[in-house]
C-alpha cells in the first residue's frame, strides 16, 4: 500500500452546542471506502473537514506525509471532491466550467487540459452536451458533470458526499458503475446513507452515528458478525409496540402490508420468528440501534 | 381574501421577528433623531438648519423634509424587503408550496406585497418617532421648536412615504417577482435614484419646474417645489398640502406603479422557473448509454501559479459582471440621464454655457458619481457571493488555490467596472460635445480628470465594498453598510466631522480652470489618495485575512482562520502600509493642522463672536482714516505669494486727537508681517495674533487733521496644503489678490460680526441689528465700500512673472522687465475708493474704444466667445450712463478674466475681474428668444459700479446696498432693454423674481423692506430688479433717470457724510404723479406681494371686425412682515390689465385702478385675442404668475 489516510481523535462541536464529530478515528486505504451513516449522523461535517473546508475542534488527519488539517493546500493539489449540495453557473457551459476548475487545479498546459477535459466528459457521458448551458442540466447529468470535476487533476483523495442523492436508479446505476472504474490506487471516499450504495461498491466502510464511528470493516465480515444471528417475524401492527418493548428490534419493514421485524438474537428470540440470511442493512440497522452486541435476546417468561 | 390576509400576515410576522427589521428601525429613528438634535442646536459643532434658523425643527415644513428625504435614504431597504418579498421564495425554492397549495395569484401576490408594505411602513415610520424623540432631548433650544402638531407628523406619510412605498416598492416587487432575482430590483432603484438627480438637473432651468417635479419618483422635487417661495412664517405655521406639483406627481407615479403591477399581476405565472415566462435554458438531451471505463488520468497538474490565474480570473469575473442586460441596462440609463442633464448643464438665467470640457467633466462626475457608487457597491455583493450563491462554493473552495485568488480576481474585476463606465462617460461627453457643435476637444483632460483622478476615488470604494461584503458576510446588511457610509461621508462635514483624515476615501475638492488648469490642487488630491489607497491596502488585507473560504461562519472559527492567514509576509505588508499610511496622515496633519490652522465651519463662527466680544467696545473709538495708498505688490506664482510693502497716508479727521490706532489684518498662519510700522514714534500694546487685532500707542496723540504714515511689509501666501478651501489667491496663471485680504483695516470691523441669531446665540451672544438705522447719522458718516476710508489716492506697482501681465487700477505708467521678473507701475489720476485688487496672469487682450474711454479686456486665449458681447455692453452702457446719470470718471475701462474658483464680478475702478465660469463660456444663441445675454448684463452691471459704487458711495446704513446693488442692476436693465426690448427683460425678470422669492424663504433673520436692505442679496439684486423695472414703467424711464441723476449729482465723490435711500427716495417722489406715490411706498417701504389672477375671458365679434373682450379680473395684496407673515390689505392700485395676441404681444395694455377684489373690464382690440388678465407682464411681485391671465374664449 502506498498511503492511508489516517483519522484520530477527530472533534467537532457547532457554536450551537451540536456535537457533529465526537473522537473520530478511522484508518482509510486505498480503494472505495463507505461512510455509512443516517442523516445528521456527522459524515458531511467529517467529508468536509476533509476537503478542508472547515476546522476540527480536535484529533489529527494525516494522508501519507500530509497533515490533512494543517498542510490544506498539499491537500487540495491531490483532492476531487463532490459535495453533498453543489450547484453550477447556470449559463456557462460544461466544457466551459471544466475547463475553467481544470485551470485552476494547475493544468496549466492549454493542450492536455483539452485533452483532459474532452476524455472526462466523454467518460461521464457528457461529450454530446458539452456546449451545452449547465443550467438545463439533468439531476443525473449534474451529477456526472460533479464527477467529471472531481476526478480533474488526477487526484489521490477522491471526496463524495451523498451522491446518489436524488437520483432515480437507473442513474444510481449507472453513478456506481462511474464510481467503480475509478482506480485502485486512490483512496475514494463515499459517504451515504443508503446501505446499497455500499454494499454494491466499498470494500471497506464505517458506520458513524452521532459523531461517533460505531463500526469499521469489511461489508463482508461485518455481514459476518450477524451470520445466524438475525430473526424475523411477520407481526400485526397492533403487536408491533409489546414485540419492541420485548425484543431487541433491529428494523421493521413493510412488505405487502404486513410489518416485517428483525430482531438480533443468539437464538431462536420467540415463536414464529426464523432465521434469515444477515445483509449489511441488518449490520446497519444493529448498529445504529446499538444492538450488534446484544448477546441474546431473553424471552421473557410468561 | 382570507388567504390574502394570511400570506401577508405570515410575511409581516416572519419579518418583524428578524433582528434586521428593527436594525433598520433604529437606524432611521437614530438619524432622524440625530438630524433634528442637530439642527435644533445640541449638537455644538453642527450648523445645518432647514434653510433658516428661523424654521422650527418640528415644523410642518421641517417634518416633511425630514421625512420624505430620510424616506429617499431607505430606497435601499424598500428595495430590499421588496424584492425579497417574492424572491426569497425562489432562492429558498419554496415556491412549489405555495404555487401547488390553492391559492390565487393575486393573493399570493398581493399578500406578500401588503406584508411587505405594512413592515415598511413600520419600519419608516421610525423617522417621524425619532424626530418626535429628538424634542425630548434636554439642551435643545427653545426658539428653535414651534408646537408640536401631529397632523403635521402623519401628513408626510400619506402624501410621500406611502405612495412611494406603493410606487417604488410595486416596482420592485414586480421586478422581483418577474424575474426572480435580486440584482434587477437594485438596478431598478439606481434608476429611480437617476430620475431624481435628473430632475434636480433639470431644476436649473426654470422652465423645467413642472417636467422636473413629475420626473422625480420620491416627490422630494415636486415637494420643495410646492414649497419654493414659502416665506419663513409659511414654514413654520403651514401643513404642506396635498396638491400643485406633489398631486401630479403622486398621481403620475401611482399610475405607473399601477401599470406595473397590473402588468405583473398578469405576466406572473405561479410556476416553477423555467417554466415560466421565457424558457431560460433548452434542456439537452442526455443521450448516456453506460459510462466508458474511467481511467485513472495520468496527466499530473502542475503546482498552481496564482500569478499566472489572476488575469484570468479577472477577466472571467468582469465578463460576468457586464456581460448581462443589467449592466446594459444601467449603462443606458446614465448616458440617458447625462443626455438629460446635459441640456442644462452649467446653465445661469436658463442660458448654455459652451460645453468646454471641465464643465463635461463636472457633469459627468457630479451625480453621475452617487450612481456610480451605487454600481460599485451592488456589484461588490454580487461577486462576492457569486460561488455561495450558484452553490458551487464548496468545490471551488476545495481548488488548490491560493486563497487571495479569488479575492483579488473579483477586487480587480469590480475595479474594472468604473474604468468600463469611465470610459462610456468620455465617449458620452465627447458624444455631447459634439452634438453642441463644440470641437475642441481635450481628451488629455478627459483622461485625467475621469481616469487619473476620479477613477482612483471609484477604486478606493471598490476595495471598501469588498471589504464590507467580505467582512459582513451578509450580502443585505453589507449593502446597507455601504450606504450608511455615503450617508456618513456626505452628511458629516454639517455635523462638524469636517477633517478628511477619518473620512475613508474623500479626498478635498479639486478644480479645474481652463486658465489654470488643476493648479496647485492637484498635488494635495494625489497626497490624500496616497492616504487613502494605503488605507485600502490595509483593508484588503483584513478583506483578505476574513475572506470566507469553507462553510465557518461563526465568528470565533473566521477569527481563527484569520489568525492563520496572518502569515509573517502578510503581517509585514501590514506593517509597511500602516506605517507608511501613518507617515503621509502625519504629513497631511502637518499642512492641514500645523502648517495651516485647522478651523471647522464652527471655529469660524466662535472666531468671529470671540472678535466681537472683546473689541466691540472700540466700535465708536475714534480713528484715523486712510487717504492715501501707495503699495509695492510682488506676485510669485509658481510659488502661490505674494508680498505687499508700502504705505498708508493716515489722517485724523474727527475733532479729538487720538492717541490710540487699532489695526485688523486677517488673521491665520498664511499671513507673514515683516513690518508694521508708524511714521512717528509708536508701540505696539497689544497684539491679538489669532484674531489679527494689533493696538499701536502713539508717543504724541494724532491732532485732528493731522496726518501719519503706517508702513508695511505683508506677505500672504500658501503653507502647503489645508484641509478644505484653497488659497487661490495668488495661483500658476490668474492670480487675483484684493487687498483687503491682507492688509491693514483701520478701527473695528462691525462686518465681522455674527448676524443670524442662532449663531449669535450660541456662542452666548444677544441678538444684535445687522446694520444701523437707514437714517442713522453715524452709519452715514461711513463708507459704506470701505468703513476706514473716504476716498483715497491710490498709485502702486506690480510684478509678476515674467511671462504674465499683472494689473490693478489705475493707468500705466511704465512698464519694464528686471531679473526675470516684469513689473508694471499704476497710477489714479482721481481719487478713488479704498478698493482695489491686484490680477497676474498669461492674458491675451482685445482692445477698442468708445469716445476718448479705452475698453481693454484680459481673457485666457482660447475664451474669446462673448467679448464682443462684453465690449458691445460697455459701449452701450457707457452711452447710456454718461447720458442719462453723468460722466464717466476714467479714461479706460478694463475687464480681467480670473479662474472660477469664484464665480463673480467685481467691479473695481476702472477695472473689473471676471470669473471664467460665468460669462467667458456662456452661449447665447443669435436670435433665439429664450438665451438671455447674461455676459452682456454683467458687464452692463459692473460698469454701472463705476457709477454706483464708486462715484457714488452709500452710507453704512440699512438700504446702502440698494443705493449701490440696485441701482446698477436698474442701470444694466435699462441697457438691456434697450439692446433686446421688454419681451427678453420679461424672460429676466423671471428669474429674478424666482430668486428673490426663494431667497426670502431662507432668510436667516428678517426681510426687510428694499429701502431698508442689510446686505441681503435676494433683496437687492433679485427683488431690486423686479421693483425698479416695475417702477420705470409706471413713472417713466425717463423721468427716474432724472430723479437718480440729480440724487448722483449731489452726492458723488462728496465723501462723508454719505447719502441713503431717503435720499434717493425724495428724488424719486418728487418725479412721481400723486396717483402712484402709494407705489413707492409698496415698493420700498413695505414687503408687497400680489395674488392677481383673470377669472374669466370672453370675446365676441363686433361688427367692425374687432373684437369686445370681456374680462374679470380678480386682485389680491398682502403686506408681509419680516419673517413672512401676510396680512391682506385693502386693494387701491393701479395694474396693467392686458390683452394680448398669440405672440404674447399686448393688443390692449393699460395701467387700471381696481379698488375691488372682483372686477370686470370691456375692452375693444383691433385684432383677434389670445389670451387676456390682470398683469400680464408680472410687473409686480406675484407667486404664481401663471394665472394672471387665461386664454380668451371667443364663442
Amino acid at each position: 500500500m502506498a498511503f492511508a489516510l489516517e483519522i484520530s481523535g477527530l472533534s467537532k462541536t457547532y457554536p450551537n452546542g451540536v456535537q457533529a464529530l465526537g473522537d473520530v478515528s478511522l484508518t482509510i486505504h486505498p480503494g472505495m471506502y463507505g461512510l455509512l451513516g443516517p442523516n445528521g449522523a456527522g459524515k458531511s461535517t467529517l467529508m468536509r473537514t476533509l476537503a478542508t473546508l472547515q476546522d476540527a475542534d480536535a484529533g489529527t488527519a494525516r494522508l501519507g506525509d500530509i497533515d490533512v488539517l494543517r498542510d490544506k493546500d498539499a491537500v487540495r493539489r491531490i483532492l476531487g471532491y463532490l459535495p453533498q449540495d453543489f450547484g453550477v453557473y447556470p449559463k456557462v457551459s460544461a466544457e466551459e466550467l471544466l475547463d475553467h476548475l481544470a485551470r485552476l487545479k494547475g493544468l496549466n498546459d492549454k493542450a492536455t487540459r483539452r485533452d483532459v477535459v474532452a476524455t472526462l466528459l466523454q467518460q461521464t457521458n457528457l461529450y454530446d452536451v458539452r456546449k451545452k448551458a449547465l443550467g438545463g442540466f439533468s439531476g443525473g447529468m449534474r451529477q456526472r458533470f460533479g464527477i467529471a470535476q472531481a476526478l480533474l487533476g488526477d487526484p489521490k483523495l477522491i471526496i463524495v458526499d451523498e451522491p446518489t442523492a436524488g437520483l432515480d436508479p437507473e442513474e444510481r446505476v449507472r453513478f456506481h458503475n462511474l464510481l467503480a472504474d475509478i482506480g485502485e490506487n486512490v483512496i475514494v471516499i463515499l459517504s451515504t446513507h443508503i446501505v446499497s450504495d455500499v454494499s454494491d461498491l466499498c470494500a471497506q466502510m464505517a458506520i458513524i452515528n452521532k459523531g461517533r464511528v460505531l463500526l469499521t470493516g469489511a461489508p463482508q465480515t461485518l455481514t459476518a458478525r450477524l451470520a445466524n444471528r438475525v430473526w424475523q417475524r411477520a407481526v400485526a401492527r397492533s403487536e408491533l409496540e409489546g414485540v419492541k418493548a420485548k425484543l431487541p428490534v433491529i428494523s421493521t419493514r413493510l412488505v405487502s402490508g404486513r410489518t416485517l421485524v428483525n430482531v438480533v438474537s443468539d437464538g431462536a428470540p420467540g415463536e414464529g420468528f426464523v432465521p434469515v440470511d444477515a445483509t449489511l442493512e441488518d449490520v446497519y440497522f444493529a448498529a445504529i440501534s446499538g444492538r450488534l452486541n446484544a448477546a441474546s435476546a431473553v424471552p421473557q417468561a410468561a | 381574501m382570507r388567504n390574502a390576509l394570511a400570506i401577508a400576515g405570515f410575511e409581516a410576522s416572519t419579518r418583524l421577528r428578524r433582528i434586521s427589521t428593527w436594525v433598520y428601525f433604529a437606524v432611521f429613528f437614530a438619524l432622524a433623531m440625530f438630524w433634528v438634535a442637530a439642527a435644533g442646536g445640541i449638537i455644538k459643532s453642527a450648523v445645518i438648519s432647514f434653510g433658516s434658523g428661523k424654521i422650527w425643527v418640528n415644523s410642518p415644513y421641517a417634518i416633511s423634509q425630514t421625512v420624505s428625504f430620510l424616506g429617499m435614504v431607505g430606497l435601499s431597504i424598500i428595495a430590499a424587503i421588496m424584492g425579497r418579498a417574492v424572491q426569497q421564495d425562489f432562492e429558498y425554492r419554496v415556491e412549489h408550496f405555495f404555487f401547488s397549495a390553492p391559492i390565487r395569484k393575486w393573493e399570493y401576490l398581493g399578500g406578500r406585497f401588503a406584508g411587505a408594505i405594512v413592515v415598511l411602513l413600520i419600519i419608516l415610520s421610525s423617522i417621524a418617532l425619532g424626530g418626535l424623540a429628538a424634542l425630548m432631548l434636554p439642551g435643545l433650544d427653545a426658539d428653535r421648536i414651534g408646537p408640536i402638531r401631529p397632523l403635521a407628523y402623519i401628513l408626510p406619510y400619506f402624501t410621500v412615504l406611502l405612495p412611494n412605498l406603493l410606487v417604488l416598492g410595486g416596482i420592485f416587487f414586480c421586478v422581483a417577482a418577474l424575474t426572480r432575482r435580486m440584482l434587477p430590483v437594485y438596478i431598478g432603484s439606481a434608476i429611480l435614484l437617476i430620475g431624481f438627480l435628473a430632475a434636480q438637473g433639470l431644476l436649473r432651468d426654470m422652465t423645467n419646474k413642472t417636467l422636473a417635479s413629475l420626473l422625480d419618483p420620491f416627490g422630494v422635487v415636486a415637494t420643495s417645489q410646492l414649497t419654493a417661495y414659502w416665506s419663513i412664517s409659511d414654514r413654520n405655521l403651514r401643513l404642506v398640502p396635498f396638491e400643485g406639483f406633489l398631486l401630479w406627481n403622486r398621481l403620475v407615479w401611482l399610475a405607473i406603479g399601477a401599470a406595473i403591477i397590473g402588468l405583473t399581476t398578469w405576466r406572473f405565472r405561479m410556476a416553477q422557473a423555467g417554466s415560466s415566462g421565457r424558457q431560460r435554458v433548452a434542456a439537452p438531451e442526455d443521450k448516456s448509454a453506460e459510462p466508458m471505463a474511467v481511467h485513472a488520468q495520468r496527466v499530473v497538474p502542475e503546482a498552481v501559479s496564482g500569478w499566472r490565474l489572476l488575469p484570468r480570473l479577472v477577466w472571467l469575473n468582469f465578463r460576468e459582471t457586464v456581460k448581462n442586460i443589467y449592466f446594459g441596462v444601467i449603462a443606458l440609463s446614465g448616458i440617458l440621464f447625462l443626455v438629460v442633464t446635459s441640456s442644462t448643464a452649467g446653465d445661469i438665467f436658463g442660458t448654455n454655457t459652451w460645453p468646454v470640457t471641465w464643465q463635461m467633466l463636472d457633469l459627468l462626475s457630479g451625480t453621475f458619481a452617487v450612481f456610480m457608487l451605487v454600481i460599485i457597491t451592488f456589484y461588490a455583493g454580487e461577486l462576492t457571493w457569486r460561488e455561495r450563491e450558484n452553490r458551487l462554493d464548496q468545490i471551488h473552495d476545495a481548488l488548490p488555490i491560493p486563497t487571495w485568488l479569488p479575492f483579488l480576481g473579483k477586487l480587480l474585476a469590480l475595479m474594472l467596472v468604473p474604468v468600463v463606465l469611465q470610459a462610456m462617460l468620455m465617449l458620452c461627453g465627447l458624444g455631447i460635445q459634439m452634438a453642441k457643435g463644440y470641437h475642441h476637444y481635450e481628451l488629455g483632460l478627459y483622461f485625467r480628470g475621469l481616469f487619473g483622478i476620479e477613477l482612483i476615488d471609484y477604486w478606493l470604494v471598490c476595495v471598501l465594498a469588498m471589504t464590507v461584503h467580505s467582512l459582513v458576510n451578509q450580502k443585505y446588511l453589507g449593502h446597507f453598510i455601504m450606504i450608511v457610509y455615503f450617508i456618513f461621508i456626505s452628511f458629516a462635514g454639517a455635523l462638524g466631522f469636517e477633517h478628511n483624515l477619518y473620512k475613508y476615501g474623500v479626498s478635498p475638492t479639486i478644480v479645474y480652470s481652463d486658465m489654470n488648469g488643476f493648479g496647485h490642487f492637484l498635488l494635495r488630491t494625489r497626497v490624500f489618495q496616497t492616504y487613502w489607497a494605503l488605507g485600502a491596502l490595509l483593508l484588503a488585507i483584513a478583506a483578505y485575512l476574513f475572506w470566507v473560504r469553507g462553510t465557518t461562519a461563526a465568528w470565533r472559527g473566521r477569527v481563527a482562520i484569520a489568525r492563520r492567514r496572518f502569515t509573517v509576509p502578510v503581517a509585514a505588508l501590514s506593517a509597511a502600509g500602516a506605517i507608511a499610511m501613518a507617515g503621509f496622515g502625519a504629513f497631511i496633519f502637518y499642512n492641514t493642522n500645523v502648517l495651516n490652522q485647522y478651523l471647522t465651519a464652527d471655529d469660524v463662527l466662535a472666531r468671529q463672536a470671540e472678535y466681537e466680544k472683546k473689541y466691540k467696545n472700540l466700535a465708536d473709538v475714534p480713528q484715523p482714516k486712510v487717504i492715501a495708498v501707495k503699495v509695492a505688490a510682488d506676485l510669485y506664482p509658481r510659488d502661490q505669494r505674494v508680498r505687499m510693502r508700502g504705505e498708508y497716508t493716515l489722517q485724523n479727521k474727527t475733532e479729538q486727537p487720538i492717541d490710540t490706532i487699532h489695526l485688523l489684518i486677517a488673521p491665520g498662519d498664511t499671513i507673514k508681517i515683516d513690518k508694521l510700522e508708524f511714521g512717528a514714534p509708536a508701540t505696539l500694546t497689544d497684539s491679538d495674533v489669532p484674531i489679527g487685532k494689533r493696538t499701536f500707542k502713539l508717543a504724541s496723540p494724532l491732532p485732528p487733521g493731522g496726518t501719519i504714515e503706517l508702513t508695511f511689509d505683508i506677505t500672504n501666501g500658501a503653507h502647503g496644503f489645508t484641509n478644505s478651501g484653497a488659497f487661490t489667491d495668488v495661483e500658476y496663471n490668474g492670480s487675483f489678490v484684493n487687498a483687503a485680504s491682507m492688509l491693514p483695516l483701520i478701527g473695528y470691523q462691525p462686518r465681522g460680526e455674527l448676524t443670524a441669531d442662532t449663531d449669535r446665540k450660541k456662542f452666548g451672544l444677544p441678538p444684535s441689528e445687522r446694520m444701523r438705522d437707514r437714517d442713522d447719522p453715524k452709519g452715514l458718516a461711513i463708507n459704506g465700500l470701505s468703513p476706514d476710508s473716504d476716498y483715497i489716492t491710490f498709485e502702486t506697482t506690480v510684478s509678476t512673472d515674467e511671462d504674465q501681465i499683472a494689473i490693478a487700477p489705475g493707468y500705466l505708467q511704465k512698464e519694464w522687465k528686471q531679473d526675470g521678473r516684469r513689473y508694471f507701475e499704476y497710477k489714479m489720476d482721481s481719487p478713488i475708493a479704498n478698493f482695489y485688487a491686484y490680477q497676474s496672469g498669461r492674458y491675451a487682450v482685445k482692445k477698442d474704444r468708445w469716445n476718448d474711454v479705452a475698453i481693454e479686456v484680459y481673457y485666457h486665449p482660447g475664451h474669446e466667445y462673448n467679448l464682443d458681447r462684453m465690449i458691445a455692453a460697455t459701449k452701450l452702457g457707457l452711452d447710456y450712463f454718461t447720458t442719462n446719470f453723468g460722466p464717466y470718471q476714467h479714461k479706460q475701462f478694463r475687464i480681467i478674466e480670473f479662474p472660477r474658483y469664484q464665480s463673480f464680478a467685481q467691479s473695481f475702478p476702472n477695472t473689473i475681474p471676471y470669473s471664467e465660469g460665468i460669462g467667458f463660456i456662456a452661449r447665447v444663441r443669435e436670435g433665439n428668444k429664450d438665451d438671455i445675454d447674461y455676459p452682456y448684463y454683467v458687464t452692463a452691471h459692473e460698469l454701472a459700479h463705476q457709477w454706483w459704487g464708486h462715484q457714488l458711495v452709500a452710507g453704512d446704513v440699512q438700504g446702502g446696498t440698494m443705493l449701490i446693488e440696485t441701482l446698477a442692476q436698474y442701470s444694466a436693465l435699462m441697457v438691456m432693454k434697450h439692446k433686446y426690448g421688454e419681451e427678453k427683460m420679461e424672460k429676466f425678470l423671471q428669474y429674478e423674481m424666482d430668486r428673490y422669492l426663494l431667497g426670502r424663504s431662507t432668510e436667516q433673520k428678517k426681510e426687510l423692506p428694499l429701502s431698508r436692505v442689510e446686505n441681503q442679496p435676494y433683496i437687492h439684486y433679485r427683488k431690486g430688479s423686479v421693483i425698479m423695472y416695475a417702477l420705470q414703467d409706471y413713472i417713466g424711464e425717463d423721468n427716474l433717470n432724472r430723479a437718480i441723476r440729480s440724487f448722483l449729482e449731489e452726492h458723488k465723490f462728496k465723501g462723508s457724510p454719505y447719502p441713503n435711500t431717503t435720499q434717493l427716495l425724495a428724488q424719486i417722489r418728487a418725479v412721481t404723479p400723486p396717483q402712484y406715490q402709494y407705489v413707492i411706498d409698496d415698493m420700498f417701504e413695505s414687503i408687497v406681494l400680489y395674488d392677481n389672477r383673470a377669472k374669466s375671458a370672453t370675446a365676441k365679434v363686433l361688427p367692425d371686425g374687432r373684437y369686445e373682450v370681456t374680462l374679470k379680473v380678480i386682485a389680491n395684496k398682502r403686506k408681509a412682515d419680516e419673517l413672512g407673515k401676510e396680512t391682506e390689505v385693502p386693494i387701491a392700485d393701479w395694474i396693467d390689465i392686458g390683452v394680448l395676441d398669440a405672440d404674447n404681444k399686448p393688443l390692449f395694455l393699460e395701467k387700471k385702478k381696481l379698488d375691488r377684489e372682483e372686477t370686470q373690464f370691456t375692452i375693444v382690440v383691433d385684432r383677434k385675442p389670445a389670451r387676456a388678465g390682470i398683469d400680464p407682464y408680472n410687473k409686480l411681485i406675484d407667486r404664481r404668475p401663471k394665472d394672471n391671465t387665461i386664454a380668451v374664449d371667443i364663442p
